[in-house]
């Protein structure tokens, strides 16, 4: 098996895995970063979205071969200690119910704030339409949206 | 051995004889004891629920299983009121499976408060009192003396304070009182005031561990290629090419059960990691013997419906007067129909087995343990105690983990392997073949005398019904007819309602809210349809079957719900009246009503929907008013988070949400084809909650009944009225 290098939340590791693996399976099963979450692998639930290179992607459809070189950040690493404005914002919010989805929900907020950090709702809503919650917190999504928006721009 | 025939009733029972108040100073195996004079203290737990230490932490065991709905911190909330210690002291945990009376660690049907909430005041209560008691004798005075403040019991004579932690081991010490006094509901501090949910900063930092983050020593993966024909068994397999896969380890295979789970039979393939076997599993080629109902599909069975409809109801649930007075006088007529659906939750269905000898362990969310040990047990010849769970929060549930089918396969390759397993079921097995919700199909009819008094309402719900998969075609529990039946809220002088089962091969469960939205939506849509059909105002013409009707008991034995038709008009009425119902409405937009109990939870709940006409059958909903009301709010932020997301889940079925079959095969296989609602299809909402001092009724399920008619009242005001779910079918579009 090939060894492939790989840069998560800012620490190095070298994983060996088949090449078309899904960082997706990398990050949960073989670096045990478990908080990137499984919901289809098939690019249709938003569930696994991490950032590469300040972009929302979905783990579950990078192979393992493409990731190296590239800096990830998953949940584990928006911030040491859950101080990151959208988690805060989602905290304020209250915005989970079991949670499951938004690990992924929170990247893609994070990497669409990372780049401007005033989106207008299109902008927002075209961040978020791919990421499902069954449980139905979107109601609360937007307001955590509109609030780490708030503290982005004193 | 726990019997196979359980419905939704039945776990009612199961949940409210286990939470009984019976409950107080009830001493657990498994969990702390009371510690004794004499030995080292370091904490005291009278009761399975509760425990502090001798630095004043408190631990609440909560016995009902986490899936979304606020339990983990509602519960705690109960308990922490009557113990009177600050809640940033208190800490949530499941209580270990075991500890707990059968049944008691059951979840669903919306019972967890109500089911809870007695025994929970009780076990906070006796702690306090043995607290207080402790302090007194320090103190030397009488506990008249004494009162507890925030974590404290303060001498009210000398203004002394000393805090509950001091007093652990002296109050351990002493017996635990057999009754005690609780509090009066106005003197609450904690309850009724918003608290975040617990572990909240775990789910936002991505530390929450579900069932599918569970690794365990040595742990292989599994997935599984099921029979694609419900109750098919496997004629055989070859697995040369899947073996091949690096990291595959095994492949197996397991036969299909009948009821209770319908298991269908499966191949797994089993590795080191979920990928190869994922890879591997596509690499199977395994031939079935589909058995004979293979050919099977909605089309046919909506076809078969429509036809049996017409006839005299299979089952007679309820009968009033006469229906047949007044026949053919202004008559309305019409029929509705709602497909079956998938749960679909967002953690994929998953469960950890390890077999070793006559010893089994399992790791995973379950909403019915004891059903499931009871049930491993017989199936693999464990002996009871020799089965331990270990139960995992979950990501959504809505029903589906009442089934544990995935853990009798999860058991089946774990004993065909000496290492804990894995079982995932990936996305397409979960839409096409899990326990569905019941295809279902109605035929209303309604009279009223020439002054426009209805005086006539017939009923026939034809379904699929779920008892015949728990419980076999014999069952005598057939008719899924709440909201239709005895207990039918307003006020008619002649009702016949009947129900016609059919049976079809798919396996159906029970889905959040199941009869209850399936019935609301043919009789909340009717009602408006004969308000139309009378020209009456629809508001006013519910009201007038509501209001001034006394609450009555739904049968004749003690445990008989009690309909309040007050409490579904006041749940109404606030929700037209703040959605401006008699207020001049902006041109193209038109409201829609709806009202309810969902009555095992005693609780009510209504909305109104506004939308904006943008052509025949496009529009968008521009506001959305919830009412509910249920008795005393425990967590109000936990209750508008159940309502909004109640909203979200009911606009799904209301609008896409569908599972077809073809060939006896479900067609959809995953989020493309089984769609959810979107984040920028989410509307507008507002919620208001009834002020009320009833006991506490349950809220996880109420929030979503009235959302599809509410919309179709509204739709039907703009001109067209939709009498199939999903609308789409019927042409509709939305923004
Ligand atoms: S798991 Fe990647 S999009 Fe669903
Ligand atoms: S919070 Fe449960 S799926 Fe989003």
């Amino acid at each position: 098996m090939p060894d492939f290098s790989l840069n998560v939340n800012n620490t190095p590791y070298t994983v060996a895995v088949e090449a078309d693996m899904p960082l997706l399976w990398v990050l949960r099963d073989v670096l045990g970063l478990t908080g990137t979450k499984y919901g289809c692998g098939v690019a249709s639930c938003g569930a696994c979205t991490v950032m590469m290179d300040g972009n929302a992607v979905l783990a579950c459809q990078r192979p393992v071969g493409t990731c190296v070189n590239k800096k990830i950040i998953t949940i584990e690493g928006l911030s040491d200690d859950g101080s990151h404005p959208v988690q805060q914002a989602w905290l304020k919010a209250g915005v989970p119910q079991c949670g499951y989805c938004q690990p992924g929900q929170m990247m893609a907020a994070a990497a669409l704030l990372s780049k401007n950090k005033n989106p207008t709702p299109e902008a927002i809503s075209a961040a978020m339409s791919e990421n499902l919650c069954r449980c139905g917190t979107y109601h609360r999504i937007k307001s955590a949206i509109q609030l780490a928006i708030k503290a982005l721009n004193p | 051995m726990q019997k196979a025939t359980i419905n939704r009733r039945h776990f009612l029972k199961l949940s409210s004889t286990a939470a009984g108040a019976l409950a107080i100073g009830f001493m657990l195996p498994g969990l702390p004891a009371l510690a004794l004079p004499g030995e080292d203290c370091t904490f005291l737990s009278p009761n399975a629920y509760v425990r502090i230490d001798t630095r004043g932490k408190v631990t609440i065991y909560v016995a009902k299983q986490e899936s979304g709905q606020g339990i983990d911190t509602a519960l705690p909330m109960i308990v922490a009121e009557e113990m009177d210690v600050d809640f940033k002291d208190v800490q949530a945990e499941i209580a270990p499976y075991g500890t707990l009376k059968e049944g008691e660690h059951d979840t669903g049907g919306s019972q967890s408060v109500m089911g809870m909430y007695t025994t929970l005041r009780n076990a906070g209560a006796v702690v306090k009192a043995m607290l207080i008691s402790a302090a007194a004798k320090v103190w030397n005075t009488s506990v008249s003396n004494c009162a507890a403040d925030k974590g404290e019991v303060v001498n009210t004579v000398t203004m002394q304070r000393i805090r509950y932690g001091e007093l652990v081991c002296a109050a351990a010490r002493l017996p635990v009182p057999k009754a005690v006094t609780l509090k009066n509901p106005k003197d609450f501090t904690l309850i009724g005031k918003p608290e975040k949910r617990s572990g909240l900063k775990d789910i936002l930092t991505g530390k929450t561990k579900y069932g599918i983050d569970l690794k365990i020593d040595g742990m292989l993966y599994a997935v599984a290629e099921r029979c694609p024909v419900l109750d098919g068994v496997l004629v055989s397999v070859d697995d040369a090419a899947a073996r091949k896969v690096a990291g595959v380890v095994n492949v197996v295979s397991y036969k299909g059960t009948g009821a209770p789970m319908h298991v269908r039979a499966g191949v797994a393939v089993i590795a080191t990691n979920i990928w190869s076997a994922m890879k591997a599993r596509k690499l199977l080629s395994i031939t079935w013997d589909e058995g004979k109902k293979n050919n099977e599909s909605t089309e046919a069975l909506f076809k078969t419906f429509e036809t049996l409809a017409g006839g005299p109801p299979a089952i007679e649930v309820f009968k009033k007067g006469n229906v047949k007075k007044n026949a053919g006088t202004n008559e309305v007529t019409a029929a509705y129909a709602e497909p079956f659906l998938a749960h679909a939750t967002m953690e994929p269905v998953n469960f950890i087995a390890s077999v070793k000898g006559d010893r089994c362990e399992l790791w995973g969310g379950l909403q019915l343990p004891d059903w499931t040990v009871n049930t491993i047990a017989e199936t693999f010849a464990f002996k009871k105690e020799n089965i331990k769970v270990n139960l995992a929060a979950m990501g959504g549930a809505f029903g589906r983990r009442l089934h544990f089918d995935f853990a009798i396969e999860a058991v089946n390759i774990a004993r065909q392997t000496d290492k804990p397993v894995q079982l995932l079921w990936e996305r397409t097995d979960d839409i096409r073949c899990q326990p569905y919700r019941p295809a279902n199909y109605h035929l209303l009819k309604a009279t009223a005398d020439k002054k426009g008094n209805l005086v006539s309402w017939q009923h026939h719900v034809l379904g699929t019904p779920i008892a015949y998969m728990t419980e076999g075609t014999d069952t005598k529990n057939a008719p899924e007819m709440d909201g239709a039946n005895s207990g039918f809220c307003y006020a008619v002088p002649n009702i016949f309602t009947g129900y016609t089962p059919v049976d079809f091969n798919q396996n159906r469960g029970w889905l959040r809210s199941v009869d209850i939205c399936v019935n609301t939506f043919p009789v909340e849509s009717f009602m408006d349809e004969i308000a139309q059909r009378l020209n009456k105002d629809p508001l006013a013409f519910r009201l007038s079957l509501l209001e001034n009707r006394p609450d009555f008991k739904t049968g004749d034995d003690p445990g008989a719900n009690v309909q309040s038709p007050s409490r579904i008009a006041g749940v109404l009425k606030l929700a037209a009246e703040k959605i401006g119902w008699k207020d001049p409405r902006k041109p193209n937009h038109f409201i829609g009503l709806a009202t309810h109990s969902f009555i095992f939870a005693k609780s009510y709940a209504a909305h109104a929907i506004e939308i904006e006409l943008l052509a025949p059958k496009k529009f968008r909903i521009t506001r959305v008013v919830a009412a509910i009301d249920c008795g005393i709010v425990i967590n109000p932020d936990g209750l508008l988070n159940q309502m909004e997301g109640g909203l979200a889940f009911a606009l799904t079925q209301a609008l896409k949400g569908e599972i077809t079959v073809s060939k006896s095969r479900v067609v959809q296989d995953g989020f493309f084809s089984y769609e959810l609602l979107r984040y920028d299809e989410m509307p507008p909402v507002e919620i208001h909650i009834a002020d009320s001092k009833e006991e506490p009724g349950g809220v996880g399920e109420v929030g979503l009944s009235t959302v599809a008619p509410a919309l179709c009242n509204a739709l039907a005001a703009a001109g067209d009225r939709p009498r199939t779910l999903p609308i789409r079918n019927e042409g509709f579009s939305w923004v």
